[in-house]
């Protein structure tokens, strides 16, 4: 009993600080008051963090990322919802399918859909690099959209919504004054879902990114290829409370785990 | 008059599935009238073709004169109390019964959304959330949501299936004080007979789609004239007769032990003033209720039984 017990605290222990870990190991060293990104710090200090806000690109990128995440996570609900509503309320022929095609980009490798726009969209057709970053993230959102928003519909009777009709509301009244406030949650859950997934990208905006046009983590990397300062675990730190306020926000004021 | 609501030739489909083929009825202002039927006779679909909420393929409803067949259900003035209650979950009682008279833009609404609360008998829990309401209690603020409009119909989905015993009868005194009160006319629909015999005004009784017998409770407990009627309304014992013609007993219309037919008692069950037999005879399996007083039967006893002309209904063929 007691030898499992203390078998149990051992395994939790080693998943917090393998969860935990890297992120103290970033915190620390983004803390250093040394010139270099190493472990442990050499001294402490917040010259970093400080540094973080004057670099320009950084400033640029962010706002791209900024942009990219907010609209493009907005765009996917504008889209996905109506999805999710279709998909949940009617017997569309090929739900299934629907379904299957909303969630592919979560199955096809990130770097094959960058790859592929950059060759297909951006080269032949002249697209703008971040209308084609945009339509990148919206695709890459949707099933997140789709799939969060239909579980929190499924949730609601269909009959409420034809008491709404009898009461003297619209089709559309009665998704605004019924559907929608029963499911706003469920959008919100979305909307932070895909908003953190598109602000945390890689794969897909790594062959879309060039010149002038870069995301935030993107154009991290770019950063630590020729400059190996601590800037970068500062930024780190940064976007990391940023994520966390943002969940923990919406948990406390949402019960976010619901839908999720 | 009696023609308040006007079914007339009515064809209901699912796509190429047709569940009502060519209906006719008709309902007085102010009646009471039970749809009853086994599930999927159409009865449900009937009713949300009257409230909208499905179109028919041909055929028309009206109601009140008005001629209802494509308008809105929003347009129509019926109310509908749907078997799940169907309340808004994310608004108070206030607010559900509040929501038609908000969409309608009356007035007084604060002081008419009181009176529906306090007409249902839930002033105290006004300020609820529906979700935290008892099954009964969330039948009630349906009930006042839709009365609280003032519909010409009000449409109940098996306003009893869901309740327990007792609360059955207090919601049957409601809806016949509702009636008493409001004069609004009113169709539920239900599967089952006793709840149509305690409550309805008129029975009609469906099949298929197709009306098999209207009647007031009365005419259709005692009189039923198909083997389908006679069934539903607890004639368990159906013999074709000498003369070619069915005739239908209930149990307790048997008598046991005495008379010109033999069977061996097969099973019984007890049911407090009565116990009930299931017997083999020559002709197949017969039900016969006898006082629970009297002597008792064991299986595998032979008994002597007879089917009274006196009790029996004559059945029309088919």
């Amino acid at each position: 009993m007691n030898t499992s017990r203390t078998a149990s605290w051992v395994i939790i222990g080693l998943t917090l600080l393998f969860l935990i870990g890297p992120f103290v190991v970033i915190v620390l060293a983004a803390l250093t008051n040394g010139n270099n990104l190493a472990f442990p710090p050499e001294g402490l200090s917040l010259r970093w963090f400080i540094k973080v806000f004057t670099i320009e690109s950084f400033r640029d990128s962010f706002v791209i990322s900024m942009v990219l995440a907010v609209f493009g996570t907005l765009a996917a609900l504008v889209i996905g919802v109506p999805a999710a509503y279709a998909i949940v309320r009617y017997k569309v022929p090929g739900a299934g399918a629907v379904q299957l095609i909303v969630s592919s980009p979560l199955i096809v490798p990130g770097i094959i859909v960058g790859l592929a726009l950059l060759r297909y969209l951006v080269i032949p057709t002249g697209f703008t690099i971040f209308a084609t970053l945009f339509l990148a993230h919206t695709a890459l959102i949707l099933p997140y959209a789709v799939r969060v928003v239909t579980s929190s519909m499924q949730n609601l009777r269909t009959d409420v919504e034809e008491a709404a009709l009898i009461l003297g509301c619209s089709r559309l009244g009665s998704f605004f004054r019924v559907v929608f406030p029963n499911i706003r949650g469920g959008i919100l859950a979305a909307f932070i879902l895909g908003f953190v997934t598109s602000f945390n990208q890689v794969p897909v905006s790594l062959f879309l990114s060039g010149p002038g046009v870069r995301t935030l983590p993107i154009d991290m990397l770019a950063y630590m290829e020729t400059t190996y300062d601590p800037s970068v675990a500062a930024l780190a730190c940064l976007l990391a409370v940023m994520s966390v306020g943002i969940v923990f926000a919406a948990e406390k004021f949402l019960g976010f785990s619901k839908y999720v | 008059m009696s023609d308040f609501v006007k079914l007339d030739k009515l064809t209901l489909a699912y796509g190429d599935v047709v569940a009502v083929p060519d209906l006719s009825f008709s309902i007085g202002k102010g009646e009471l009238v039970a749809l009853l039927g086994p599930s999927g006779c159409g009865k449900t679909t009937t009713m949300r073709a009257i409230a909208g909420l499905m179109a028919p393929k041909s055929g028309s409803i009206h109601i009140d004169g008005r001629d209802v067949t494509n308008l809105a259900p929003s347009k129509r003035e019926v109310g509908l109390v749907f078997q799940s209650y169907a309340l808004f979950p994310h608004l108070s009682v206030y607010e559900n019964v509040a929501f038609g008279l908000k969409m309608r833009k009356a007035s007084n609404i604060r002081e008419r959304v009181e009176e529906a609360i306090a007409s249902v008998g839930l002033s105290d829990f006004t300020n609820r959330l529906t979700p935290d309401l008892s099954g009964g209690q969330q039948q009630r603020v349906s009930l006042a949501r839709s009365l609280v409009v003032e519909p010409k119909v009000l449409l109940l989905d098996e306003p009893l299936s869901n309740l327990d015993a007792r609360l059955r009868l207090e919601m049957q005194l409601v809806l016949k004080d509702i009636q008493r009160r409001t004069g609004v006319t009113m169709i539920f629909v239900t599967h089952d007979q006793s709840e149509a015999l305690a409550l309805a005004d008129r029975i009609v009784l469906m099949k298929d789609g197709v009306i098999v017998q209207e009647g007031s409770a009365e005419e259709m407990y005692n009189a039923p004239r198909t083997r389908f009627a006679a069934d539903f309304f607890g004639f368990e014992n159906i013999f074709p007769g000498d003369d070619g013609q069915d005739r239908a007993w209930r149990p307790g219309a048997i008598t046991l032990g005495d008379g010109p037919f033999e069977g061996q008692i097969r099973g019984m069950s007890f049911g407090g003033d009565y116990r009930t037999y299931v017997i083999d005879t020559e002709r197949g399996q017969i039900k016969g209720a006898v006082r629970a007083d009297l002597p008792s039967y064991k299986e595998g006893d032979k008994v002597r039984f007879d089917l009274p002309m006196a009790q029996a209904v004559a059945l029309d063929a088919g």
